[in-house]
């Protein structure tokens, strides 16, 4: 009876384990389908009447996120006198921040667009949910979520920041976009055209015009008719084109996050594959006899085969169904954490598509198969003759052919990742196939290999366990402990496997993120001496008037924005980074040849390496097409060998704002103190322009770093979180061994209990083999992890990483943290073991 | 019958001692009413058929089981004011066991296995006794070994020197010649009358064979919960009498 409860323990152990991977994988794919449906019907509805659209064609590059020159506003008159033509109106999207009552600028998770909009009646799909459209210099209407979250209502003064500066407008209307009353992250600020014109800074100029068509005429003719009208520097396209393309970028980026959900699916679905695997491998060691017997009488060994699938397939089956349940959960769960980051995403059904289902069903089955095909063709090979003498079976089971075959695992493994990493065949597929494939096969090969030292380690470990203070193999608990890990090294080295996976991803990521960290450090503190940085926490930068507004204080000497743009060099896309020569003076760009004044004379600048590869020197040629399509031949002015802040490509802002009339944005200003000025005297000069621009920070140097720090911190923080995960069910992985060998030593711990063991003896002999397996995986992880973490920052490119630093205090956590895991997972089994009658575990079989 | 009261003097002693399952109808009593004492420096068996109560009342001496009514002493405690702590350390320090299946602990060695009682409770191994108990079974060339290295006879002989190794006040044997042939069993016995006779060891073992109980100095016969009958320095003819009469 005992038996079949811990066999159920266990079994939803293991259910648990394979029912989370599952939820991520279906997770992943429900949350980007109907993230997808619902952004394109929004994208859909925003669109409304507009039956065509003005804009300017790109050369190349990605539709969506172009930066297109502006159409001229006088092209109007001449569209609306085309027949058919119902209506004609400006678009104009820019930069507007939203001021809350406190002076702090709102925060979102998306842009923040001021428009020109003309209420209900217009062409797009916006719609009014109170109030009524802004009318006039000085009345702007707010999507509601950005009004509530700003903390304003109707009638309130909200102050905005544009392009042209801060203003007050009155919030007169609420606006929604489709069925919802957001902009899907965005907040958006609506003005009526003219007030738009002056406070976005169009001046006469719009991103592109809207085209409404008269009820029953062709759009096909109205088009042709429109394209006769315009230039080839201008182009008419299906109101639903654009709509699409925009809809397709935002697309991408939800897949980009549904593939790392994925990814993520899959290392706790490769943990889950070993929790598996060790389950099956107890329970058939439990069940030799009963499988011995059968094999007596008659079963073949490859029915029994079947029988352990057959479980596992019930198992997967189960498991997989619950599974996608969960997987409705999670991309629930994950809208509303993103809803609850202002994220407002249009209210989606979710959506399950039959290739959900099929995937979650090949992924949870496979998995659960894949790990029992081992432990069943060791149950196949069990000789009949052990249903009598159960120890002939047992050793039946120990032959293998295990070392070899991790061995060739192991260095298949490495060979592929080194393949992977630093021959990087076939591209991005190629660097993460070979490497993901060869990570797998090493995690394989460690996982197989282990079990030949998990004996020694664990060993090992209880004679250096609980350093400083009296070492476990010291006391009867811990030798206990210490020797019962040792007793069963496949047992420990699967179990301390499943953990070795979740801490090596930990340290791998802590090598790479500890050797970018120093990289970037060394590289800011050579190369850049400015006394302030202005960056925006914004979406889209900052406006050009503020590097003006700068420049124009007598306490600051040298500002300089950095502004960049997208061009072609040689048929491929790179980016163009344009300064102007004051930036010498802030940022170190060390030339090897050529001058910094020669990029005021239009001339471009260039690194070493992308010199190097296009044979380029000073007075030679590069042509240059800018997404407009325009043209340029630069000379190449000088060459320099350090890009930390650069970039690859240097140009005067003045031969970035001659080639593109796309509405310039800087990404940060660099600024240094006027000689004899204060250093608390130009602060507050610049704080005082700042103020103007609420999405504007500014920063000294060490601010400055600290917050290129800060930025990667937060992403290691949710990588780490993602980890945890993996960690969790390696933990349940423990926990369920723990239980296991509880319930096998039942006999034990009741003699034990009878010559005078204490319930507290016996629970901290339990715990400690806990954590002998949980250090012990630890040590594998750490040891997989490091020199992991160590070839992916060699392989990185230059521009990241260009000093290997290894993250000693990461280390030691994790070490700790370890013991902490062993803990956690042995309280279970513990507590069991402690509540054993004596008299009945002794007289256990 | 000859029924004594128990004296505080005795190694052990049960007093009005009744184990009770069940209620009612279904009341089963294990032991009824049971007053019996164990003088130290003595070698008693008890014996009876089965289901007659001799292992309850064993296991309720040696404080691995309660009683439902009435008291045990062990060394002239009373055992039902111990709570779970207390009990297991006056196990560890006063009692010891030897089991019919060896039940040695597999992970360590033989030498490990006879000083757990006291490696438990912390206390400084006393070398010369244990030499003395490690020579009395024998086990010299052996304490370095696993007991799957060793064989059913040897690893009981471990069994007795653990239960040597604490000098508890005495050691409690539960059929402990059942698993071996009659050499080593006669083997074990003989220690066991060797640890009463020189080492002055008080010895309870609970038996059902005749030739094992001859070994004892007195036999105590249970049925159906209650002392029947009282041999001593027994024969094992006269103990398979007395069995006889029981069972018919």
């Amino acid at each position: 009876m005992r038996g079949v409860v811990a066999r159920k323990f266990r079994i939803i152990l293991t259910v648990f384990a394979i029912v989370s991977g599952v939820a991520f994988v279906s997770g992943a794919f429900m949350l980007t389908d109907s993230v997808k449906t619902a952004i394109n019907s929004l994208f859909e509805e925003l669109r409304g009447d507009i039956a065509l659209e003005v804009r300017t064609p790109i050369a190349f590059g990605d539709e969506a996120r172009a930066e297109r020159d502006t159409v001229p506003a006088a092209l109007v008159s001449g569209i609306a006198a085309v027949p058919g033509v119902s209506s004609v109106e400006l678009n104009i999207e820019r930069e507007s921040t939203i001021v809350k009552p406190n002076g702090k600028p709102l925060k979102t998770s998306g842009p923040a667009f001021g428009i020109s909009w003309l209420g209900q009646n217009g062409l797009d799909g916006r719609t009014i949910l109170a109030g009524r459209e802004a009318r006039g210099p000085n009345e702007v209407a707010i999507d509601r979520v950005s009004a509530k979250r700003a903390g304003y209502v109707l009638g309130d003064t909200v102050t905005l920041v544009g392009p042209t500066g801060k203003q007050e407008f009155k919030l007169v209307g609420l606006t929604g976009t489709g069925k919802t009353s957001g902009g899907g992250g965005a907040s958006i600020c609506a003005f009526d055209p003219v007030t738009a014109d002056a406070f976005l800074g169009a001046k006469g100029f719009a991103d592109s015009i809207y085209v409404g068509l008269e009820k029953g005429a062709s759009r096909s003719t109205v088009q042709k008719e429109i394209a006769t009208l315009l230039t080839n520097k201008y182009e008419v396209i299906p109101g639903e084109q654009s709509a699409k393309e925009i809809a397709g970028a935002i697309n991408d980026i939800i897949d980009i996050f549904g593939k790392l959900l994925l990814g993520f699916a899959a290392i706790s679905l490769f943990v889950s594959a070993f929790l598996i695997f060790n389950t099956f491998a107890i329970i058939i060691s439990q069940r030799l006899r009963e499988l011995a017997l059968l094999r007596a009488i008659g079963a073949s060994s490859s029915q029994i085969r079947l029988m352990i699938l057959g479980e596992a397939l019930i198992i997967g089956i189960v498991a997989t169904g619950f599974g996608i349940l969960g997987g409705i959960g999670v991309s629930k769960g994950i809208t509303a954490l993103f809803n609850a980051t202002g994220a407002a995403f249009p209210p989606a059904t979710i959506a399950i598509s039959m290739r959900t289902i099929i995937v979650a069903l090949v992924v949870g089955i496979g998995v659960t198969v894949t790990a029992a095909m081992v432990p069943a063709l060791r149950a196949s090979k069990i000789p009949p003759v052990a249903a009598m003498r159960p120890e002939i079976g047992f050793t039946a089971l120990q032959h293998s052919k295990r070392l070899v075959a991790g061995v060739v695992t192991l260095l298949v493994g490495i060979t592929l990742l080194c393949l992977g990493l630093f021959i990087q065949p076939g591209g991005a597929i190629g660097i993460l196939g070979a490497s993901g494939l060869g990570a797998v096969l090493l995690f394989l090969g460690v996982a197989s290999l282990s079990t030949s030292f998990a004996a020694p380690a664990s060993a090992a470990i209880s004679r250096i366990l609980p350093f400083p203070l009296r070492p476990m193999t010291r006391s009867v608990a811990g030798r206990l402990a210490s020797r019962n890990a040792q007793r069963t090294p496949r047992r420990t080295a699967t179990t301390a496997s499943a953990l070795m996976i979740g801490l090596a991803m930990v340290s791998t990521v802590a090598v790479i993120a500890a050797s970018v960290q120093k990289s970037f450090k060394d590289r800011l503190q050579g190369s850049v001496t400015a006394d302030y940085y202005v960056t925006s926490d914004g979406f889209q930068g900052l406006p050009p008037v503020f590097a003006e507004k700068l420049a124009a204080l007598s306490e600051l000497g040298k500002v300089s924005p950095f502004r960049a743009s997208t061009a072609q060099v040689n048929g491929e896309s790179k980016q163009i980074g344009a300064v102007n020569v004051d930036m010498f003076s802030i940022v170190n760009v060390k030339l090897t040849s050529g001058s910094y004044a020669s990029l005021a004379k239009g001339q471009i600048l260039v690194h070493r390496d992308p010199a190097r590869d296009l044979s380029l020197s000073v007075g030679s040629s590069v042509a240059i097409t800018w997404q407009n399509g325009t043209s340029s031949n630069l000379t190449v002015g000088g060459i320099y060998d350090d890009s930390a802040v650069a970039g690859n490509w240097l140009v005067s802002l003045d031969v970035l704002s001659q080639a593109s009339t796309a509405p310039p944005v800087d990404f940060f200003i660099g600024a240094k103190i006027a000689d004899g000025v204060d250093i608390e005297e130009a602060r507050i000069a610049v704080e005082i322009v700042a103020e103007e621009f609420p999405s504007a920070q500014v920063q000294d140097q060490a601010e400055f770093q600290k917050s290129q720090e800060d930025q990667l911190n937060q992403l290691l923080i949710i990588v780490y979180c993602l980890l945890v995960f993996a960690i969790g069910i390696a933990v349940l992985g423990i926990a369920n061994t723990m239980a296991l060998s509880v319930y096998e030593r039942t006999r034990e711990f009741g003699l034990l209990r009878a010559v005078g063991m204490s319930k507290r003896h016996l629970k901290r002999s339990v715990r400690w083999e806990a954590i002998i397996v949980s250090v012990f995986g630890a040590s594998l992880g750490i040891t997989v992890g490091v020199p992991l973490g160590i070839a992916v920052s060699i392989a990185l490119p230059e521009s990241f990483v260009t000093g290997i630093s290894i993250p000693i205090n990461t280390i030691v956590a994790v070490l700790l943290a370890s013991i902490v895991v062993g803990i956690i997972a042995a309280i279970g089994p513990a507590r069991r073991a402690a509540k054993l009658d004596v008299l009945e575990a002794i007289s256990a079989i | 019958m000859t029924s004594t009261t128990p004296t505080l003097v005795a190694a052990a002693a049960a007093l009005n001692a009744s184990k009770i399952y069940g209620k009612d109808d279904s009341e089963v009593r294990a032991l009824d009413d049971v007053t019996v004492d164990f003088a130290e420096g003595q070698f008693t068996a008890i014996m009876g058929p089965s289901g007659s109560g001799k292992s309850t009342l064993m296991h309720c001496l040696a404080g691995l089981d309660t009683l439902t009514l009435g008291k045990v002493f062990i060394d002239g405690t009373d055992l039902s004011g111990l709570n779970d702590r207390e009990l297991t350390v006056l196990r560890r320090e006063q009692v010891g066991f030897i089991f019919q299946a060896y039940n040695l602990i597999p992970t360590l060695t033989a030498l490990e296995n006879i000083t757990l009682p006291l490696d438990l409770g912390g206390v400084d191994i006393d070398e010369a006794w244990l030499n003395e108990v490690v020579s009395a079974v024998k086990l010299e060339s052996r304490l370095t070994h696993r007991p799957s290295e060793l064989s059913g006879g040897q690893q009981q002989r471990v069994a007795v020197a653990r239960a040597l190794a604490s000098r508890p006040k005495i050691i409690f044997a539960d059929e402990p010649t059942g698993n071996l042939d009659s050499r080593s069993g006669a083997e074990i016995l003989s220690f066991m009358r060797h640890a009463v006779n020189d080492l002055g060891q008080t010895i309870v073992m609970v038996t059902h064979d005749p030739v094992a109980a001859a070994y004892a100095d007195r036999v105590v016969f249970l049925a159906d919960g209650k002392v029947v009958d009282e041999v001593t320095s027994p024969t094992s003819e006269q103990v398979l009498d007395r069995m006889k009469k029981l069972g018919s």
